[in-house]
């Protein structure tokens, strides 16, 4: 193994603050009461006021049912869950195919299966949008999962076909070879070698889902709020107050959870897979 | 002998049964939408009363604007400036990271924590480091450079796109780490350390030896940045200098109108945006196959 430059090493660290530095300011901001320019911590600190105020003040507010954080994030895991069972029933099959059978078009099915990383999410969100509307989806639930599909079946593809890849056919004839019937070959040898793949693409196609904005903002109308519409609402007028930086902080939390267990579990090597090669 | 009963046969039913579900959910969504739009855009529009199919003066008056143009203009100026750092910035990331050092386990969670997390945690970010009564305005009256917010260069809110790009550039560059990194683990150091043993120096090997092969990973992480960057709506509607917008805030402005005309010009905006990503797609594929095969790998 090489070791680091020092070039790489200054480098690392800029990167680092680049990635990180913002967030001690938002987390400064959303304690803020009072933090006038240009100093560089607040004046006030919004504890400080808090038994003085009539108003519930930052996270106060943002804890408290008025902000809709607590609707938002209920209503982001319960799409991002959703959209998860429902790519992994329709990816489940195809990603088999696509690892161990040889066909005709089967690399103009991939490129097909790769498209909606690459069709812009304002081209297929508007259009969706007007369809959606006279088929009465807009606005509900359904039409929200339904879309959420678009980007997370390529990410979910991907993975899967590599589990599928990694499990031959050669095991589940042993099996059967050695009497088990298609039942126990599935539950005893098919299930438990794909599971590792098959939390890998569920966890990675629930982050996507969760950070999913245009396609909600669109299709759910302003009547179906998750985080990241939320956030959006908060911040659209191109200012940032204490309410809207504990939101912001909120909205990050879910991120830092997936962060923590997916080392476990996602396969960096799915990124790896490219594009129309 | 009838074709069903054939096990070849049988075995392509069973494999286009597994494979329907999938490719019905993104032929309907995918080809609906785009059919829907493409036939709104030309004047075929019942719900508005509306249907003078086929129509193009949409596309008519929509290309005919200078606007337009100026439009498109900054839309692939943002995305590509913001592609054109990410890679740079990505690459040179992964490139370190595959490298041993201290503190590297802590290092590999910290720098995806972007890709976790929503574009509009990133444009808050950008609010508030960038804005002008931000922590950089604040930092330069620190140090002396400014005694008002007044005096501080704008850098959000303007036709520059700085804010922009800032934040592509945040959210973009871990995920261009991430999948360079995965095709550096692929490939192994075999052929970089025999280049070393041959004589080679580190600038050497970057070029001649690792920049060829973890191309195919670089241009596919570029693609999808700039193909997001082109069609994203939320960084650009915050963040823009306004009037003339991108391209999707143009779309989603068009669309909110009252005027239903407006409504069907929003669609023509829309299939732009669409034959733009599909002409830059066409292009950027076009041209990777051909330095492939000057390169001589097909």
């Amino acid at each position: 193994m090489g070791r680091l430059s020092p070039f790489q090493k200054i480098y690392l660290f800029l990167i680092a603050g680049f990635i990180l530095g913002p967030f001690l300011p938002l987390i400064i901001q959303s304690f803020a009461f009072r933090w006038a320019w240009p100093d560089l911590l607040p004046g006030t600190w919004w504890l400080e006021q808090r038994e003085k105020s009539p108003i519930p003040l930052a996270w106060d507010y943002v804890l408290s049912p008025y902000s809709r954080i607590w609707e938002a994030t209920l209503n982001t895991v319960l799409i991002g869950g959703i959209v998860t069972a429902i790519c992994l029933a329709i990816c489940l099959p195809a990603a088999k195919v696509l690892a161990r059978d040889r066909f005709r078009g089967k690399s103009l099915l991939e490129f097909g299966l790769s498209l909606p990383l690459i069709v812009p999410e304002t081209a297929i969100g508007i259009a969706l949008l007007m369809m959606f509307i006279r088929l009465g989806l807009a606005g509900t639930y359904t039409g929200i999962i339904i879309a959420h599909l678009i980007p997370t079946i390529p990410y979910m593809i991907r993975m899967l076909t590599s589990v599928w890849q990694g499990l031959g056919r050669e095991f589940e004839e042993q099996a059967m070879i050695l009497g088990a019937s298609r039942w126990q070959v599935l539950r005893l040898v098919t299930l438990p070698m794909l599971m590792p793949g098959v939390v890998a693409g569920a966890l990675f196609s629930f982050l996507v889902s969760t950070n999913i904005f245009l396609l909600t903002f669109l299709l759910g109308q302003g009547k179906i709020v998750t985080l990241p519409t939320l956030l959006f609402s908060k911040i659209s007028g191109g200012q940032i107050d204490a309410t809207g930086a504990g939101i912001a902080l909120i909205v990050t939390v879910p991120g830092i959870a997936m962060l923590l267990i997916s080392e476990r579990f996602l396969r960096e090597e799915a990124f790896g897979q490219g594009f129309g090669n | 002998m009838p074709p069903t009963t054939s096990p070849d046969a049988r075995a392509r039913l069973w494999r286009a049964a597994q494979l329907a579900p999938v490719l019905s959910v993104l032929v309907l969504l995918f080809g609906g939408a785009l059919v829907l739009a493409l036939a709104q855009s030309l004047g075929f529009a019942p719900w508005f009363g509306v249907n003078t199919f086929p129509d193009p003066s949409y596309f008519g008056s929509l290309w005919g604007s200078a606007d337009f143009w100026v439009s498109l203009g900054l839309t692939l100026a943002y995305a590509l400036a913001a592609t054109g750092l990410a890679l740079i910035l990505g690459t040179a990331l992964a490139l370190a990271l595959v490298r041993a050092f201290r503190g590297q386990r802590l290092y590999k969670y910290i720098y995806k924590l972007p890709l976790m997390i929503p574009y509009t945690v990133g444009i808050a970010l950008a609010v508030l480091m960038l804005g002008n009564g931000g922590m950089v305005s604040r930092l330069a009256a620190f140090v002396g450079l400014i005694d008002s917010p007044g005096e501080f260069p704008r850098i959000l809110n303007t036709h520059y796109g700085w804010g922009i790009i800032a934040v592509y550039v945040w959210k973009q560059t871990p995920f261009v780490a991430l999948s360079v990194y995965a095709v550096l683990l692929g490939i192994g150091r075999d052929t970089s350390e025999a280049a070393a043993i041959l004589g080679a120096n580190r600038r050497q090997i970057f070029w001649r030896v690792t920049l060829p092969q973890i191309l195919p990973g670089i241009v596919s992480a570029a693609l999808i940045c700039f193909a997001f960057n082109v069609g994203a709506f939320e960084a650009p509607f915050i963040l823009g200098g306004g009037y003339p917008d991108t391209l999707p805030v143009v779309a989603w402005r068009y669309f909110n109108d009252a005027d239903y005309t407006l409504q069907i010009q929003g669609m023509a905006v829309v299939v732009s945006i669409a034959l733009v990503a599909g002409l830059i797609l066409f292009a950027w594929l076009a041209l990777y196959r051909w330095q492939e095969r000057r390169m001589g790998r097909r």
